[in-house]
């Protein structure tokens, strides 16, 4: 197979690598100003990403026309539960510009044909307390993965499927394409670009989790699935590039059988779930203590909800996730009867702090590389996404515009192109599963919800050890296999990183819990925590938080 | 109704009525379940009481005075008397 690869070379305006939400949003919206866009996307972009199976809602409406201080007014109000600990992990001007702009967006979706409203011909704004006051719609987005993958295809982009981000190329410090692998047909691609926009979503696959055969199903397949293997995060990372907040976790109860985390579901549209022990006690405890006090397991119950509830989430079922159907009935769960058995209070994703650091204008911290959706740091949920892909979008003219013909080094490319072949000279290698396997048991020992000193350092040697002893014996026979390769390698690296994370912080704050810390440390404050590569060696900086931009405003039609 | 930590619980086979309803229109129509979806939803939606603002907000506000008094009785030690039936 190895004598058969095809190679080819692309040049372009823009690389979009992703082609979630906000990969399509950020692709469609610049070849409408005129660039020459390719995206690219390692599964099939009609179905592809967190959204693939159809998201329930768009959160986050502020009034219109919140200024800067009024959003820092509110924000404020929203307590220390926003975005998983708040002010202390974001850059808030560009926290600002992804959610004052979701009306804006929500019009250019709407020009996309993405459908906003509901049946009556208006706006659904659910009722939830969840979110401390921000207005959510609900909306019917079954279909909003081929809705937007045709938008992208009708703007002339050239989408490229079944393929996947290898690495970036750089020349003198700016990012200057990417290599590729088609996970079919093995043929390697260099694809140079005056801008390369990273939409990959965040990472989760060093978690395991919760299906009900955990030893056939190692790929959720909801909220962040099989792709979340933090390709873009680890890209950037190698080039050069600054990660941050990687010690910060989202952390919630997952559903026994991973029976779907629907809007509608256990907040059963602004009617609280009752929290049940295992003998039928509602109780107001936290999962933690309920533990120590031995009454877990302990379930979430919609059983007394009117039926009108029910069949509301009976239609966030079809809107976000029509298998739910299936699996709820293969397992004989009725909302309306059963349920939901919650698991620990466990880590499920590094998502919303943690990710690609940027500025104000989503440009990472190499030249020439842009960061959309749940690949950027601070950045949470589908309405996000789209904002920030359109943002991007938007603004790319100008700056290609600028942009002199990208230049790649044919010795990186070459590197390059080892790295993705060479599990396929290895026989009687490791099997990509096993390696992987390997890694979220790391994580589920070493650093879980409670963490301490031994622990992660111990963590660290044998997440080390795993990568030295078997990254390097991974064996592939196809394609494919090539791809789950790349994954693992990503998967390893991003591991370290938040492993190394946990470490630096000797505190505890927001969602990060160290039992050898439980206070939090005033001399955090205000400060975020980057780690780059340099040298070959992981370097970690406290940086302070970026004072909120008071100049800004919502985007205009 | 069965204990919910036995097995029978979870052998209980049920239908959801709009999953019923998807199935019926995609093999009436030979049709993908989610094209039966894009046509069956909107009609259920209307039996949905979406828009009445003072049900579903007696409904919260009722969910939610059940919720502070659980949290008041637990505040002072007394053991929660609601069990579900």
């Amino acid at each position: 197979m190895l004598n058969n690869i095809q190679e080819s070379v692309l040049e372009t305006d823009v690389v979009v690598v992703g082609g979630g939400i906000a990969g399509c949003c950020a692709a469609a919206k610049a070849a409408e100003s005129g660039l020459k866009v390719i995206m690219i996307e390692k599964s099939k972009s009609d179905r592809s990403g967190s959204s693939g199976q159809g998201i329930d809602h768009y959160s986050g409406f502020f009034p219109a026309g919140t200024t800067p201080q009024q959003f820092l007014d509110i924000w404020k109000n929203m307590g220390p539960g926003a975005f998983f600990g708040g002010a202390d992990f974001i850059n808030f001007s560009r926290l600002y510009r992804t959610i004052v702009n979701r009306r804006w967006a929500s019009d250019e979706l709407e020009r996309f044909g993405v459908p906003m409203k509901w049946e009556h011909g208006d706006y659904e704004v659910a009722d939830i307390y969840y979110h401390g006051g921000w207005t959510t719609l609900r909306v019917h987005w079954y279909n909003v993965k081929p809705i937007l993958a045709k938008a992208v295809r009708d703007r002339g982009v050239k989408v490229l499927e079944r393929t996947m981000a290898v690495d970036l190329l750089t020349n003198n410090n700016k990012v200057t394409g990417i290599t590729a692998l088609n996970t079919r047909t093995g043929e390697f691609s260099v694809i140079k670009a005056k801008a390369t926009v990273l939409g990959t979503a965040a990472f989760s696959r060093c978690f395991n989790p919760e299906t009900p055969q955990p030893w056939k199903y190692k790929y959720r397949y909801h909220w962040c699935p099989a792709s979340v293997s933090g390709d873009g995060w680890a890209m950037t990372y190698r080039a050069g590039g600054e990660i941050g907040n990687m010690e910060q976790t989202e952390r919630g109860y997952r559903f026994r059988d991973d029976l779907t985390m629907s809007y509608g579901n256990v907040r059963g549209d602004g009617i609280e779930a009752a929290r049940l022990t295992w003998d039928g006690t509602e109780t107001r405890r936290a999962g933690a203590e309920l533990e120590r006090q031995g009454k877990d397991p302990f379930y979430y119950s919609l059983t007394r909800i009117p039926d009108d509830f029910q069949k509301r989430i009976e239609v966030a079922f079809a809107d976000e996730r029509l298998v739910s159907f299936k699996i709820a009935q293969d397992r004989g769960f009725n909302p309306r009867t059963h349920h939901y058995e919650m698991m620990e209070n466990r880590p499920n994703q590094l998502n919303t702090p943690p990710g690609i650091t940027a500025d104000v204008h989503f440009q990472s911290t190499l030249s020439g590389l842009y960061a959309v959706g749940d690949c950027l740091s601070g950045t949470h949920n589908v309405a996000a996404a789209a904002v920030s892909g359109l943002i991007v979008g938007k603004e790319l003219y100008d700056t290609v515009k600028k942009t002199s013909s990208p230049v790649v080094k044919q010795a990186k490319i070459e590197e390059q192109k080892q790295t993705v072949y060479s599990p396929m000279s290895v026989k009687d290698g490791t099997n990509y599963v096993e390696l992987e396997c390997a890694i979220r048991y790391a994580v589920d020992r070493y650093i879980s919800s409670y963490k301490g000193e031994g622990k992660l350092r111990e963590g660290i040697r044998r997440v080390g050890s795993l990568k030295r002893e078997f990254l390097p014996k991974l064996s592939a026979e196809n394609p494919h296999e090539l791809m789950r390769c790349l994954e693992v390698r990503n998967i390893i690296e991003m591991t370290e990183l938040h492993f190394q994370a946990s470490l630096d912080r000797k505190e505890s704050r927001g969602n990060f819990t160290r039992l050898d810390y439980p206070n939090q440390d005033a001399k955090y404050d205000g400060l975020l925590l980057n780690q780059t590569l340099v040298n070959g060696k992981s370097v970690i900086e406290w940086k302070k938080a970026e004072p909120m931009d008071m100049s800004l405003r919502e985007e205009s039609k | 109704m069965v204990d919910y930590t036995s097995s029978e619980h979870y052998e209980e086979k049920f239908e959801f009525p709009l999953w019923k309803l998807i199935q019926q229109r995609a093999k009436e129509k030979d049709i993908s379940y989610i094209q039966a979806t894009e046509e069956v939803l909107p009609d259920y939606v209307k039996t949905i009481r979406y828009t009445d603002k003072e049900f579903v907000t007696q409904e919260i506000e009722k969910r939610h005075r059940e919720l502070e008094s659980l949290t008041e009785r637990q505040k002072s030690g007394v053991q929660s008397n609601y069990k579900l039936q």
